[in-house]
């Protein structure tokens, strides 16, 4: 079971330690991860599991803050992994984001959640609807108030009251005036064009996301028009398994709030939206580099937010690029990023420029790879559809909602 | 309460904790789940398997959110307690999909486990698929009907994955890290360690096949954790065919956080290790991203090399193309490592690879004239490496491959590369017909670079160049001696010492040749002759062909931090053996008790419809039929394993653990009736159960102190204290000093054969006064400490002479009544520190009241100063068998009296029998003893309900009213121990 609980700033300094069971973990163990870490680099930081002299680690990094567990004896290490995740969504969720000054500001509100997540080092409760009711996120109003009155704690007094019933999940009675249900189905592309121009992988991971604001115990069945093209599915615990393995459909009584109902993957798509023609050549220390970025198949809806950004590799020792459309920024890391947005009617933007390489190198003999990233809203293109939600007992004034979006995820063009 | 850390508290916190496991709220319930490993954290002994009950109780509890909870005190507490689990396996495994996700996973690993230690692995599973082979003529001879497509399907299969691999898995999920240290010189050996009679059949075994149904669509769970659990069970329990299942769930999980994939690639390419075919469809999942962290780029690469068949090949390698060029060259490096994986695993594309190799090693060694970093010469020297493992295994055919390479010596600068090459030409330069005429050409050019060389390429070379001389034809051999000369004078002034032995180890060894003129020239010296084997020897044979699987071949359970660690983690335990653990069936339980049982549970259901628990009811309806289905078919099982091999009987029925389980199908009979009775009789005690039957009798016993022994411990054995063998024993006698004292017989007894002098006890703490302050007078210095003194000391023994035994009696105080006293023991001038434990039974004493003082002090005394504990005792069944002419009931009241009375200090009030009760049922006989405590004259009353039938083995229930909560609950704790104990005084 673990046995403490760091949360690390991107300078080493421990912000938080929250220990879980009577034998308290020493701080040094933090002091020499941070050790390793600057003698090995990068490649550290993507250990998830280190076995340190004394302890077993587990870590996630996330948006520079390093969440760190210690252990000591024999666990499942995606159980840590897996709760490590839940606790870092659920402290950005509360705190808007997360960054070191949003922890320091928050103590109070962390380690609270914290206590109530995890008891002697085993996961308690990581519902976040659940977790809200006990605790109220942070505010102006609840922060004027603990300034006025002194009152620091924001914890609830009274337990949950989903705690004891049968879908602990689900606060046992909610009550709106409008009774709404918003279903989002988000998805992300993730594509590898290698470097002869041809899609080698093409797949989409979607999320069904949902929104619900509705009165009292609601039974909600949500079936699609084509389940047969996913390819493999994940489920929040409220979703019941039988129905779904008997004619796939989603049957469930939703958390209150927003909440992820299911992931999906829709594999061996044929098409991008968008292409990607990257072009080199080098010769006799310099580069000549030429990308051209365009429109593949029209989705129906606008392509919006499109960016390139690619790593200049090592030996590059300057560089010089200018496009037809958009703005081209290269950061001290070599990190090349082209902010292109809508994709013009009129041209076809088009990244080119020179590439001076290091002295004494005749040719470019690593290449970097393009990550592309798009924005498509009001369209699901792995081309799954919602056929229709019910609910078991219609509430008056009830309003469904539904959304689609895709985005780009592991978007790879090699060149 | 029970995350303060105190030992003191740690009993009332227990009994709030045993209090809360009943209660009728959820929330309350699963919190006592929750607080039962921090009291066990404490590591009180005494309360382990209170603790260990409670867990059972919860693992019963209909509510998921318990039950959840349980299993992670289960894993905790008690891993290894089966006993619990089988009662509940059924129930556990049905509501398993809606227990909370944590819970989930360790549930899903304590199942597992149950179901190998109770029916061993599954005959048709992948872990056994092996045997299915090896033991067809088994099969026949089951004569269970297996079908015998499943045998032709293994037969199919075995050629598609690593038969010795997946046998060796198996083995080592079963075997520890110990077993495995002392046995892994001959593991080889060891094949097919599994008994036949260990495995089970999925076909027949209901057990296995609920769980696999229970666990299939937990590989659609939100949490990773528990999809990986789920596989787990899986790909040690599905039949093969299913095993593909979880395939396409556990590469979903790649597509979570990077560092659950990670840890989920770790366990992917242990299956693939084993089943390679499973995965390799699916070959486009592991095509790598740029976002993905170095380490998961090196698995990926691993598994592409796995799982790589000749279907897939062309597209692997395309993708292996793209990723030489990536910016990351420690990548890159490892690609072309991989690249030589493949081309030895499948033998078609040795010729593109090499091609692409080949080209890869001239524009690298361009590259590298510029290039300083690392990240290059290490993709270089793998290119080399690579070429070398294909060129391995066919020489012949890649002569022009080698020759290529020679001539790119003089472009490559990597020291390790260059080693690489110069070794090839030692070892092929006889092959063919155009090496051997190179040959000169490049031993003059290695020759004349080996000044400029790295010390690893000298070395290189002067072995290359003793190998050359060695197979040398007769035409080349003086220009190579004089080259091999040279080398030689160069290599004896290196600045390297490594570099200067190696040369004159190899001048010494290769001086026949140097010495003589002709190639095939024989010597005729034998020393010379032996020299010459030596060098045939070590340079002239053949290479041995390295077996392909060498690494670290330890493999732990999947999903297992130690799988990710490569060691054994603490606390790391393998499945338990299969059927190690037997479930006993509840045969010995009288007709009656299931009748009333019945009853019970009718009860319990006419109640619960104000409560809204029906489903507790009617589930443990369902669950006590469907364990008694079990049971038999257990015990079918067993009898027509038997019927194969009379000679191992399996089922080995023992006393203990059927009085055992007894035991617990009451506790949790007691707690449905305590659940549905607690909204109308709160305050009702268990023993109200009994209330319908009204009459009582009371039964008086006549006087048992005179059969009563007090029991002796012993204090000082005679190996340890040279022949003086000290044993003691409480007495009843309230002490004449003052009311705290105990007094304590102590037996001196001489088995030595010569005489002990001056033998005498004393207080240590008094001691150490006595000595640091130099006073004579113990007393007085103790009296100044304290009024009252720990010990009143003994006469002195003065001389003890062999076989001779005396008494004395010494008065001890105790300071806390569960903490040993220290006490040094003096004798022959010696001194040995000794502990003397006391006895809780004697920290009391007598306090003789009527049954109504009796009654009206235990209703003063409910809620948190009444605790009660189930035991069994069977004393009486002894007992009946001598004195045949007796009562029942007044055998057994005598026996139960006797007991207790020999084992504490207390006034038996009264014994009530009900009236009602048939001749052969001592249910509802209860006695009552009361007592005060020592220290603090408490009242302390005790109560002894009895339940079960005369001949056989009775149930207890200890209840005792004491407002000192901690000493009650260790007298209890005490109290249930010695009854269950065997007796020593039953003749």
């Amino acid at each position: 079971m673990l046995q403490c609980i760091f949360l690390i700033s991107d300078s080493g300094e421990v912000m938080l330690e929250k220990q879980l069971t009577g034998h308290r973990v020493d701080r040094s163990i933090c002091a020499w991860f941070w050790d390793q870490y600057i003698s090995q680099g990068d490649s550290f930081k993507a250990l998830p599991v280190i076995a340190s002299p004394t302890h077993y680690l587990f870590q996630i990094v996330r948006d520079g803050i390093t969440f760190l567990a210690c252990s000591q004896v024999e666990m499942p290490p995606l159980m840590a992994i897996e709760f490590l995740c839940r606790v870092a969504d659920v402290l950005s969720e509360y705190l808007g984001g997360l960054n070191e000054d949003l922890i320091k500001d928050n103590f109070i509100i962390v380690y609270e959640l914290l206590d109530e997540m995890i008891d002697n080092g085993f996961p308690l409760t990581t519902e976040p609807s659940i977790l809200k009711e006990m605790i109220a996120p942070p505010n102006l109003v609840s922060k004027m108030l603990s300034v006025v009155t002194g009152n620091a704690s924001n914890v609830s007094d009274t337990l949950p009251s989903g705690a004891g019933s049968c879908v602990p999940w689900r606060p046992t009675d909610p009550k709106y005036s409008s009774n709404e249900v918003y279903v989002d189905l988000v998805e992300e592309m993730d594509a590898i064009v290698n470097r002869d121009g041809e899609l080698v992988k093409c797949e989409i991971y979607g999320e069904v996301q949902m929104n619900s604001q509705l009165t009292g115990f609601p039974d909600l069945t949500l079936s699609f028009a084509n389940p047969s093209i996913l390819e493999d599915m994940r489920f929040h615990p409220c979703v019941r398994y039988r129905p779904w393995e008997s004619h796939q459909v989603l049957s469930f009584v939703p958390p209150d709030g927003e909440f992820k109902l299911m992931s999906y993957r829709v594999k061996k798509l044929k098409n991008t939206p968008v292409y990607v023609k990257p072009q080199i050549t080098s010769d006799s220390g310099t580069c000549r580099i030429s990308v051209l970025v365009g429109i593949r198949s029209d989705p129906g809806k606008t392509i919006e937010s499109i960016t390139l950004s690619f790593q200049l590799p090592h030996c590059v020792s300057s560089a010089d690029l200018s496009s037809n459309h958009g703005t081209v920024t290269i950061l001290s890391n070599k990190t090349c990023t082209w902010t292109i947005g809508r994709i013009p009617k009129d041209k076809t933007p088009c990244l080119s420029g020179t590439l001076a390489l290091e002295p004494g190198l005749e040719r470019l003999h690593v290449f970097p790879t393009f990550k592309l990233g798009f924005k498509i809203m009001g369209i699901a293109l792995s081309g799954l559809r919602i056929e229709k939600l019910d609910l078991q007992t219609i509430p008056p004034r009830l309003y469904k909602g539904f959304r689609a979006q895709t985005r780009a995820g592991e978007f790879d063009v090699r060149l | 309460m029970a995350g303060i850390r105190l030992h003191v508290i740690a009993p009332l916190a227990l009994a709030a904790v045993s209090k809360c496991a009943r209660d009728p709220a959820v929330y309350v319930r699963r919190c006592a789940a929750n607080a039962l490993p921090k009291l066990h954290d404490l590591r009180l002994e005494e309360h382990a398997s209170a603790i260990e009950e409670l867990v059972g109780i919860l693992l019963n509890d209909h509510s998921p959110g318990v039950v959840g909870a349980a299993a992670a005190a289960f894993t905790s507490i008690c891993p290894n307690n089966f006993k619990l689990i089988g009662k509940n396996y059924k129930k556990l495994c049905q509501i398993l999909p809606d227990v909370e996700e944590w819970g989930q996973i360790l549930l899903i690993g304590t199942l597992l486990r149950y179901v190998v230690a109770r029916h061993g692995l599954v005959r048709e599973s992948l872990m056994l698929s092996i045997h299915g082979t090896n033991s067809n003529g088994f099969c026949e001879k089951d004569g269970l009907g297996r079908d015998l497509t499943l045998d032709k399907e293994d037969g199919g299969k075995s050629d598609s994955f690593d038969v010795n691999l997946v046998s060796l898995v198996s083995k080592c999920y079963i075997q520890g890290p110990d077993e495995y240290l002392s046995r892994s010189s001959c593991t080889d050996t060891v094949s097919s360690a599994f008994d036949t009679k260990e495995t089970t059949s999925i076909a027949h075994n209901e057990d296995v096949k609920i769980l696999l149904q229970c666990t299939s669509p937990l590989l659609w769970s939100n949490n990773s954790a528990v999809v990986l659990a789920a596989a787990g069970v899986q790909w040690i329990m599905a039949p093969l065919e299913d095993v593909k299942k979880i395939v396409k769930p556990l590469l979903f999980l790649l597509r979570s956080s990077s560092a659950s994939k990670y840890v989920v690639l770790c366990n992917i390419l242990v299956f693939a290790k084993a089943v390679p075919s499973l995965f390799a469809p699916h070959f486009e999942n592991f095509f790598i991203c740029s976002s993905d962290a170095y380490q998961v780029k090196a698995y990926k690469l691993e598994m592409l090399s796995l799982i790589a068949t000749t279907s897939s090949i062309a597209s692997i390698l395309r993708e292996f193309e793209d990723y030489i060029k990536d910016p990351d060259r420690r990548f890159a490096a490892d690609t072309v490592a991989a690249i030589g994986l493949c081309a030895k695993r499948l033998m078609t594309i040795p010729t593109t690879c090499l091609d692409g190799l080949l080209a890869l090693v001239r524009q690298e060694s361009f590259a590298g004239d510029f290039e300083s970093a690392d990240g290059e010469a290490g993709v270089l020297v793998q290119a080399v490496m690579s070429i070398q493992t294909m060129i391995e295994r066919d020489p012949l055919r890649h002569e022009k491959v080698l020759i290529q390479l020679f001539r790119s010596l003089d472009s490559i600068k990597v020291a390790a590369a260059r080693a690489t090459i110069i070794w090839m030409v030692g070892v092929y330069c006889s092959l063919g017909h155009i090496i051997p005429r190179m040959l000169t050409t490049i031993t003059k050019y290695l020759a004349w670079s080996f000044k400029s060389e790295a010390s690893e390429t000298k070395l290189q070379i002067l072995n290359t160049i003793a190998k050359v001389l060695i197979s040398a034809e007769a035409g080349d051999f003086h220009m190579l001696k004089r080259i091999v000369v040279y080398v030689f004078e160069l290599g004896e002034y290196d600045l390297s010492y490594d570099i200067r032995d190696r040369t004159r180890f190899l001048k010494k060894l290769l001086s026949c040749k140097l010495a003589s003129h002709e190639p095939a020239e024989d010597s005729v010296a034998s020393q010379e002759n032996i020299a010459a084997h030596v060098v045939e020897h070590v340079f002239g044979r053949k290479l041995k062909s390295v077996s392909p699987i060498t690494l670290h071949n330890r493999f732990y359970l999947p999903g297992s931090l130690s799988q990710i660690v490569l060691h054994a983690a603490p606390g790391y335990e393998p499945l338990p053996k299969p059927c190690s653990f037997v479930y006993e069936e509840q045969d010995q339980l009288s007709d009656l008790d299931k009748q009333r049982e019945a009853a019970a549970d009718l009860d319990g259901s006419e109640e619960s419809s104000e409560t809204g628990d029906e489903n507790g009811s009617s589930d443990y309806d369902s669950e006590s039929s469907n364990g008694s289905d079990f049971s038999s078919e257990g015990d079918e099982r067993t009898v027509s394993n038997d019927a194969n091999d009379p000679a191992a009987p399996l089922i080995q029925i023992s006393e203990t653990s059927v009085s055992a389980d007894q035991e617990e199908l009451r506790s949790r009979r007691a707690l449905d009736l305590w659940l549905d009775d607690q909204p109308s009789t709160s305050n009702q005690t268990p023993s109200a159960l009994n209330s319908n039957q009204s009459s009582y009798a009371k039964i008086s016993i006549g006087d048992v102190g005179s059969r009563v022994k007090p029991k002796s411990y012993s204090l000082v054995d005679p190996g340890n204290g040279s022949g003086l063998k000290v044993d003691y024993a409480f007495l009843s006698e309230v002490s004449n000093v003052s009311p705290l004292h105990v007094c304590v017989e102590v037996l001196f007894e001489n088995s030595s054969a010569e005489p002990i002098l001056e033998v005498n006890l004393e207080d240590e703490e008094s001691m150490k006064v006595a000595d640091s302050s130099e006073q004579t007078l113990v007393g007085k210095a103790n009296a100044s400490y304290n009024n009252i003194p720990t010990l009143i000391p003994m006469e002195e023994i003065s001389c003890l002479e062999p076989h001779q035994s005396t008494k004395r009696l010494i008065q001890v105080r105790f300071h806390h009544h569960l903490l040993p006293m220290r006490l040094t023991l003096h004798y022959n001038e010696k001194k040995v520190p000794v502990k003397l434990r006391p006895d809780l039974g004697y920290l009391v004493k007598p306090f003789s009241m009527s049954i109504e003082e009796f009654l009206a002090t235990e209703s003063r005394l409910p809620g948190m100063f009444e605790y009660s504990r189930r035991c069994t005792f069977d004393d009486h069944v002894k007992d009946s068998r001598t004195e045949n002419g007796k009562d029942k009931f007044l055998s057994i009241c005598e026996s139960i009296t006797l007991k207790v009375l020999s084992n504490s200090n207390l006034h038996l009030v009264s014994v009530d029998l009900p009236v009602a009760n048939s001749l052969e049922d001592a249910t509802g006989l209860r006695l009552r003893f009361s007592s005060k405590i020592l220290s603090s004259e408490i009242p302390l009353l005790i109560t002894i309900t009895v339940e079960g039938k005369c001949t056989e083995v009775l149930n207890l229930t200890v209840k005792i009213n004491c407002e000192e909560t901690v000493f009650g609950l260790n007298l209890l704790n005490r109290i249930a121990n010695f009854m269950v104990e065997p007796s020593s005084s039953a003749t």
